[in-house]
């Protein structure tokens, strides 16, 4: 065991964790919208994933949850501030939501609205890595709905025929809204695609944040050597609706609770302590990303929303 | 003062921009050794080699949408669609990506991307490779949409795109590929979102662009000699218009007649006149008359497209009933 590693990963995944906590009771008193797609239960892949990057390297998050770009650094305030439409906000009261979040001093280039739009960009962003003669890596996110997006097969076929420096990391979680991933799927796995594309395709425990790291890291290494993309696919399960409030009558209880016994924090926790890590170090991880939290949210609360000009500005350079 | 074709003219700003900057690089279908589908990119293969000159894949989600991740993060793009009705199969990424990645992310990037697109009715290539499509973008608000008619004017519009940090759609007219003209000397540049006044006159303002320039200028030929003056504009492109040129016209001649080659129905001619009819009313002398592609789809037969696209002839007819109906001395001249 890795004894720093695996405690950052876990500190990774409660500040995420803790975040989306304070984030649902924002929601819950009509500070900000209910149109939040909750990352709970998909933590790990987050963690994992974003661990295994460099300050400069890629990352093109998804609309699940925002541990990606909390995994990735992004100052915590600040996204805040871009659900509340405050001036705090990366998009300076633009507001962002759970899109349009960015970050380019750490490589975090932002969000397709339309699901799907981040694969051109993302294999784009290896080929100017490619071009700059940098050994920069992209790593792009997205669920198994979004798999069966045509602009994935443009851009799997041209990084892989390319050998762009691109992680292809797939959360599937199974339900794209309500319709489950065997009822929109031809494939059983989104990783047996990947040998079309002449490519790697593995697959791996999304609940797992150690397998994930591993998986990743073993792909960013590859594609930092010039061997080209890998497709990832992480088996996860989301714990809450798709938004908030979604009635989620294509789904039973019954399944939600047998995923939630593998909820990714709760196993790494478990190993960390069968490894000897006292519970006293776990409990101060929680309470350092507790207090990070709430002083965040406090500076976000504190900052101005944007004048009504706001609106205009930023159309063109 | 040298007279080149407007083909060569576009490939000419190519190589300069990529000589200038090695940020520049191009990619799509066919762009590479075998030098485009209309010989545009011819040479610069060999010179720049096959990374920055880059065949892709046929994949316009794909062209569009890498332009716009290589434009994010540090390079300058400039990627081509075969032909302009293929900014349909790449939508998403020029109407989404390339124009709102930059307001929606706050302002934190920069897109500077250009797409080129050949477009226009040529001689029997059908409904899908015959359209001018620069009307589906004038409401793509971050974007540049560009029309030019000269060598002169692609050539120094092409550089001004390649240098702006804002993306820019080039419309290229494949009529114009063989079209002669004079080019500066130098580092010819022309600014974005300027028009020009082609020919000058005060009894009629016809603006016109992309091929139709030509046309205009022809019939404006025939009224000259009919003893009625005609200013021509050409505003270079359509996102963003020159009203400042086209409202000073008009005030002077009274009379506005605009002409494109995309549809009537639906083409940005309509958001023309009702800017002018808004600005200029009072100097308006009757209504603004507008000329486009007949509400068809352009048909494959050569001889049948040239009956659905405006010309010389049709607009002849269009400012003789202008000119008529104010009962000018400009009407009998024409009689």
């Amino acid at each position: 065991m890795d004894a720093n590693l695996w405690l950052d990963l876990y500190r990774r995944m409660v500040l995420a964790s803790a975040w989306e906590q304070r984030l649902l009771r924002l929601i819950e008193e009509g500070q900000t919208s209910g149109f939040y797609h909750a990352g709970q239960g998909q933590e790990a892949v987050a963690a994992g994933g974003c661990s295994a990057l460099r300050d400069d390297d890629y990352l093109l998050y998804d609309h699940r949850g925002l541990s990606q770009a909390i995994a990735k650094g992004i100052p915590l305030d600040r996204l805040f501030g871009d659900f509340l439409g405050r001036e705090i906000g990366t998009t300076a009261g633009l507001g962002a939501g759970i899109v349009h979040i960015a970050w380019p001093a750490l490589g975090i280039l932002g969000q397709s609205g339309t699901l799907g739009g981040a694969f051109p960009i993302a294999a784009g962003a290896g080929l100017s890595a490619r071009l700059r003669g940098s050994d920069q890596v992209v790593l792009c996110f997205f669920g198994e709905g979004a798999s069966n997006r045509g602009t994935f097969q443009e851009a799997a076929n041209a990084a892989s025929l390319w050998r762009l420096p691109v992680v292809w990391l797939c959360e599937n979680n199974n339900w794209a809204v309500s319709v489950s991933f065997a009822a929109s799927s031809a494939t059983p796995n989104v990783a047996d695609r990947a040998s079309a594309y002449n490519m790697p395709g593995v697959i791996v425990d999304g609940m797992d944040v150690v397998a994930v790291y591993e998986a990743v890291s073993a792909a960013v290494a590859r594609a930092r050597a010039g061997d080209g993309p890998t497709l990832i696919e992480a088996k996860t399960y989301r714990f809450r609706g798709h938004y908030e409030g979604d009635p989620q009558t294509y789904r039973t209880d019954a399944e939600v609770a047998r995923w939630r016994e593998r909820d990714p924090i709760l196993l790494h926790e478990r190993r960390l302590l069968e490894a000897g890590v006292a519970e006293s170090d776990l409990k101060q991880i929680r309470a350092a990303a507790a207090d990070k939290v709430h002083a965040a949210a406090e500076r976000a609360l504190a900052s101005s929303k944007p004048r009504p000009e706001r609106a205009f500005k930023g159309v063109l350079a | 003062m040298r007279t080149v074709s407007y083909q060569r003219a576009i490939r000419e700003a190519l190589d300069e921009e990529m000589a200038r900057d090695e940020r520049v690089f191009l990619l799509g279908e066919d762009v590479g050794a075998y030098g485009g589908a209309f010989a545009v990119t011819r040479g610069l293969f060999d010179k720049y080699g096959a990374e920055r000159v880059r065949d892709s894949p046929i994949a316009e989600t794909f062209i569009v949408g890498s332009g716009v991740g290589a434009a994010l993060t540090g390079m300058r793009p400039v990627v081509e669609l075969q032909y302009a009705d293929f900014i349909g199969i790449a939508m998403d990424e020029i109407y989404n990506k390339a124009a709102k990645w930059r307001y929606m992310h706050g302002g934190l990037f920069n897109v500077p991307l250009v797409i080129r697109a050949p477009e226009g009715a040529a001689g029997g290539s059908g409904p899908e490779h015959s359209q001018c499509p620069e009307h589906l973008l004038t409401s793509a608000a971050g974007l540049y949409v560009l029309t030019p008619s000269t060598p002169a004017d692609a050539k120094g519009l092409l550089k001004s795109a390649i240098r702006d940090d804002n993306p820019v759609v080039f419309l290229e007219h494949k009529r114009l590929y063989s079209q002669r003209g004079e080019i500066p000397e130098g580092d010819h540049l022309v600014p974005i979102g300027e028009a020009a006044v082609r020919r000058s006159g005060t009894d009629l303002t016809i603006v016109a662009w992309s091929a139709m320039v030509f046309e205009a200028l022809a019939a404006a030929e025939t009224l000259a000699e009919r003893g009625v003056t005609t200013e021509v504009i050409d505003p270079r492109g359509v996102r963003p218009i020159d009203y400042e040129t086209i409202a000073a016209s008009v005030n002077k001649t009274g009379r506005l007649l605009i002409v494109h080659e995309s549809p009537l129905i639906g083409g940005h001619g309509a958001e023309v006149a009702a800017q002018i009819a808004e600005s200029c009313f009072s100097s308006l002398r009757g209504p603004v008359r507008r000329l486009g592609a007949a509400d068809v789809p352009i048909p494959q037969s050569a001889y049948l497209e040239t009956f659905v696209m405006p010309d010389r002839e049709s607009i002849l007819k269009i400012a003789e009933q202008m000119l008529d109906g104010a009962g000018a001395a400009a009407a009998g001249a024409g009689s």
